[in-house]
This record gives C-alpha cells, structure tokens and sequence, in this order.
C-alpha cells in the first residue's frame, strides 16, 4: 500500500505542469464551495439569530390549537386563558433546556399623533422576556460593526406605558422619544379601546415591508388594550440550544398533552417564511455551483488521468509482464487520481481560509433585498458542507481514473508493450 | 555448459503452437506449428531476420501472450488452465523480463526499480529493499543504486533490467533483443552479464538477438524464419 501511495505519488510528478493545471482546477472549486457554503452559513446563521433573537420568536411557540389557522377570526376562542397561560407556564418552567416562557399578545389598530392616524401591528410581550430573547442575537463582530443598532430595543419594566415603533411609523407620525401618541384597536368583545403611549426607543424590523408599521408594547399595555387580562394568544419559548428545538418539541408537545392541553408547538423555522425561503434558495444556488464544479473537477481528472494512462501504456505493460494484476493497474491510477484530488481540495481549503480570512478583515457590507439598512458581509467555516465536499470530490475525483485505468488494464500486454 | 538436457520434465514445453493475428481483415501466421523443450540452466538463444516470429515465441514462452492453437506447459503447469490472476502470479513468481527500451519506471531509483517485483509479489519493503540491492550489486551498479534511470548509460540501465528480471529468483529469464538500443561494447557486456547470471544462479535465460556476434556465448542456438524453427542447435 505504501509503495502503492509512492509510485502514485510520483507518478504525478512526471507531467508536473499538467498536475498542476488539473490541481489548480480542483483547489479553485473546491475554495469557490467552501466560501459559498461559509458565507450562506453566516446567512443562516444571521436569519436564525435575527428570527429567535431579533422578532423574538423564541425557539418554540405555543398556542392552542387551531390558533394560526382560525384564531384571527375568532380570538375570543382560541387565545389562552389566564388559568392555562399560568398551569403551562409552571408546566414548562423546569424543563431541561427551558430557558424562558413568555406570554405573547398581538394586536392591531390604528395609532395617531393627533393630526394623523395609521396603521399599526404590535406585539405584547414582558419587558423582562425581551432581555432575555434578546441575549446572543449578535456575535462580537456584528457588535463591533455599529450595523444593528435596532437589536437593543428594549421595553422600560416600570413604565408600561412605553412603547418601541419601528423607525418607518416614527418617522411617519414625526414622532421622537418621549413623544405621546394614542393607540386605538379592539377589545377581544369588539368594544373600541384607546390608550395614550409614550415613545421609547426605536428599532429596525430588518424588513422594508414591516418597518412602517410594527411595534412592541408592554404585555400589561396589550393586555389592557384588548381588555384581555391575564390572557395570552401564544407562548413564546426559549431554549438554551437551539439544536435541541425539535426534539424539545416533540417533548413539550408529548408532555402538555398528556396533562390535557389542547395545544400546538410550532418551531421558529416554521413560523419564519422569510428563513425557510432564503434557506431554500440558497441551497438551490449551492447545489447549482456545487454541481458546476463538481462537473469541471471530474472533467479536469478524467482528461488528465486518460491522458496520464494513454502516455505510460508500456509501462502498464511492463508492470503486467512482471506480475502485477489487472485490479493493481486500476488501484495505482485510482491511487494516483485520488491523491491528486486530495492535495487540490487541501490546496483549496488552504486558499479558502485566506481569501476568508481577508474578506472578514475588509468589514465589506451589503444591503440584502427587502432589508433596510446594510449588513456586514461575513464568511464562516461550514464544517460539515467542507468535510461533505471533501468527501465527495476525492471519490468522484477517484472515480474519475477508474474507467482509463480499467481500460488500460484490459489491454492485452504485447499490445501495451508495444505501444509508442 | 550448464544445460542439463538429461532432465526428463522440461522446464518449458511447447507443442505444436501457432499464433495467427489479424490485421484488417489479412491473417498473418507468426507461428506455424512450433514444438519446441527448454531445459532448466540452458543459455539459448532464439534468433533470426526480422518478422521471422522470434518476438512472438518469446511472448509465448514468457506467457505474455497465448497461442492460437497448441499447448504451454511451464514448470510442470499446463498454462491454459490458469485464470488471468493466477496466471499472473505464476509468472511475476517464475519469469523475469529484460526489454529492448530497459522500460525502467522513470520516477524510481534504480534500487525502486529492482524493489518492484518483489513488492507486487507482497515481500515486506525492508526484504525486498535488501534483495534488490544485492541483486544491484550483482549486475555491478551498488554505485548507482539511487540514481533514476535517466541518470545512468544504456548499459547501465540494462543492468539495472537484468538485475529486476533477477530479483525474483525466476526460473526463467526472458529477454528480447535486450542489445538493441546498445553498441557492440555494451551489448557484449549484457550478453557477458547475462550469461554469469545463467552460471553463477543456474538461471535459464531465452534471448532474441539479430547480431550473430552475440551467439557464440550461448548453449544452444535456435533459427526462426517464417514462424518456423528451421534449425535448434546445441552448442558444443
């Protein structure tokens, strides 16, 4: 075997030029993959933390059944009543990996400053469950970017009364911090209700169609607003890993309803359209280059392994003629292909960490579609996608020889011997 | 005179081979009904003019290749009746070869040249390094055990053939016009090493040769010409 290993290795020193081409070829896509599947993984990465973190959709979210289906038409019916938000918010608390259980109340109405009136939908929700919601929504380098600016809203516990507009209704109603407005919707009877507001501190939704319409409001504010006391429309659940939210699911699920809760969890992968859309396409995309260069690579080693095999068919012969076997000839070449695809995917690997290295170092940013302010373009290390491509580049890579290996194995020796 | 012609059980037997090939759609009869018996120690020589079918028997007798009709028989083993591995096997173990173009792996040292055979066969890289430099230092290159081949002379490179053909203790040894590609000087010298090897390891080598200087060394002499052995001499 090790001799095996040596003679393939040699072998691709004889055409060095060749190798080369057909090295550079394989490191090229393969660094083109392993960027791709970082920068859609900082992607992924960014739309989960913006979806648990940043809409404060937890990782889980409970309501009783039929709630998303039927629940805007009759909310009366489904929403939660004060004896079960609180019997499952005791069920739930000590569970592993529960971080948070939060009450969650939406609303809509109209919102005006005296002179105008618009639209607004808002969430209810316990200053103290935005805190934690919002604990880890950023890495360090997103921090420092000076991008996310919106990710610090925060309700004010002892002043109910205060509520946080996005930036687009702010600057709609000429509003400022401090400033009052009343909000006008219905109570969960149909009655009319308004409440005077105070304005806190702006946010940014991060969607250009939300940003001039939503807003948070204290959970006793909502609650009164609707004339809903002690009531939730939904559970909002935090867990401590967010690997773990299936799974923590499916238990929650099992166990609620066992304890005769008529409810449904949904994840925050099922609530998010906007990640399960990005997600799809961007695997799409992956899966086209990924298909590209898997083509180009597998081109790339046939046409130089035919050539390699074609050019040393008297030593094939001469290898036969003293007692190498058919099956030695296909593992050499094979031997020799696979090496040469495992050097230019390290070689890639190599140029990836570089080129990455300098694009986190260059703090570029861009503004994604439907999004209202930029964001920083960042590349992470998709291990698994990395170790996936690796894989599957050496044995497509290796499988490449294999049919001018076989080929030149089947040819009889006089005529290998005697090939010019 | 090594030959011992009084051995009943040859240690190559062929009887009645032909070997036919087409080319397009002519037929071209290299052999035509060869018998023939080489004897364990015999230094023999197979010559005659081009075309004449020598390259074909010695494919034949070295099992690189199989007649059309007619039977081999090697060491006891009738050769038709072995599978393309096993036959393989059979011949890495028993046969050595020496080429007219040396056909060195390139890449490989002298020394890895000689390994090859021993380390196809499976024989440990610490053995095979140790017999394939004994075998170098046998054909007299222990200087140039590390050089790649195209560091050495034509010579030298043959050398370096013979002691590779040599390296698996075969029992035969077949070489085709291995003074081809040599001047008169250093094919005399492969012809002189061959003919010490055949002496000193009671080796059995079967050589084609053009130039009838070279068949005064040998035991016995066979004349092809158009497929058939026209005359089989043994030397006094």
């Amino acid at each position: 075997m090790k001799n095996l290993f040596k003679l393939a290795l040699r072998g691709l020193m004889r055409n060095r030029r060749r190798s080369m081409v057909t090295l550079l070829a394989i490191a090229f896509g393969f660094a083109a993959i392993v960027l791709f599947a970082g920068y859609t993984h900082n992607v992924y990465d960014g739309l989960a933390r913006q979806s648990i973190h940043g809409e404060l959709l937890g990782h889980l979210t409970l309501s009783k059944r039929g709630m998303r289906k039927e629940g805007k038409l009759d909310p009366e019916r489904y929403m939660l009543t004060a004896s079960e938000v609180s019997a499952i918010t005791k069920t739930l608390k000590d569970e592993p990996h529960v971080v948070l259980v939060a009450p969650r109340l939406g609303l809509s109405g109209l919102i005006s400053n005296g002179r105008a009136s618009t639209i607004f939908i808002a969430e209810g929700i316990e200053p103290a469950a935005v805190v934690l919601l919002r604990e880890g929504s950023l890495t360090e380098r997103e921090k420092k970017s000076g991008m996310f600016e919106s990710m610090k809203m925060r309700l004010d516990p002892n002043h109910p009364e205060v509520a946080s507009l996005s930036s687009g209704l702010v600057e709609m109603l000429h509003l400022s911090v401090g400033g009052q407005a009343v909000v006008l919707a219905n109570t969960l009877t149909g009655q009319a209700n308004a409440l005077d507001i105070t304005l806190g501190q702006g946010f940014n939704t991060g969607n250009a169609n939300s940003n001039d319409k939503f807003a948070f409001v204290s959970l006793d504010l909502a609650r009164t607003l609707l004339d809903a006391e002690g009531r939730a429309d939904r559970l909002t659940i935090l867990l401590d890993d967010v690997n773990q939210t299936g799974a923590m699911r499916d238990a929650l699920l099992a166990k609620l309803n066992k304890a005769g809760f008529d409810v449904e969890i949904q994840t925050w992968q099922e609530l998010s359209d906007f990640y399960t859309q990005v997600h799809g396409m961007f695997d799409m995309i992956f899966g086209f280059i990924f298909s590209i260069v898997l083509t180009v690579v597998v081109m790339s080693v046939a046409n130089s392994m035919g050539m390699t095999v074609i050019e040393r068919t008297r030593e094939i012969g001469t290898l036969r003629a003293i007692g190498l076997k058919r099956g030695g000839v296909v593992r050499l070449f094979t031997t020799e292909s696979m090496l040469l695809t495992l050097i230019g995917c390290v070689t890639g690997l190599l140029i990836a960490l570089g080129v990455r290295w300098g694009i986190n170092l260059a703090n570029i940013s861009y503004t994604p579609p439907n999004s209202p302010s930029p964001v920083p373009l960042l590349v992470d290390m998709d291990i698994g996608r990395t170790l996936f491509t690796f894989a599957l580049m050496g044995a497509v890579g290796t499988l490449a020889a294999y049919l001018p290996a076989r080929r030149a194995a089947q040819k009889d020796i006089i005529d290998a011997l005697g090939h010019v | 005179m090594t030959t011992d012609l009084a051995t009943p059980e040859p240690l190559l037997r062929i009887r009645n081979i032909r070997r036919r090939f087409m080319l397009g759609e002519t037929t071209i009869d290299a052999l035509n009904s060869v018998s023939l018996d080489i004897h364990a120690g015999e230094f023999l020589a197979v010559w005659g003019p081009s075309g004449s079918g020598k390259s074909t028997l010695m494919n034949i007798i070295g099992l690189i290749d199989s007649p059309t009709e007619g039977e081999v028989s090697f060491d006891g083993q009738d050769t038709h009746l072995l599978a393309d591995d096993d036959l393989t096997d059979f011949r890495g173990q028993k046969i050595g070869f020496v080429f007219q173009n040396f056909n060195l792996v390139p890449v490989l040292s002298a020394l890895e040249n000689v390994m090859l055979p021993l380390q196809i066969q499976g024989e440990a890289d610490h053995a095979a390094r140790k017999r394939a430099a004994a075998a170098l230092v046998d054909v007299g290159l222990e200087r140039f055990i590390n050089s790649l081949p195209d560091k050495l002379s034509g010579g030298q490179r043959q050398r370096v053939a013979i002691a590779r053909a040599l390296a698996v203790n075969p029992k035969l040894v077949i070489a085709d016009e291995p003074t081809a590609n040599l001047d008169s000087e250093n094919s005399r010298m492969v012809v002189d090493l061959m003919r010490e090897m055949n002496r000193a390891r009671k080796v059995t080598f079967v050589f084609t040769t053009h130039d009838p200087r070279l068949l005064d060394h040998v035991d016995r002499k066979i004349l092809l010409r158009d497929g058939n052995i026209v005359s089989d001499e043994v030397m006094a």
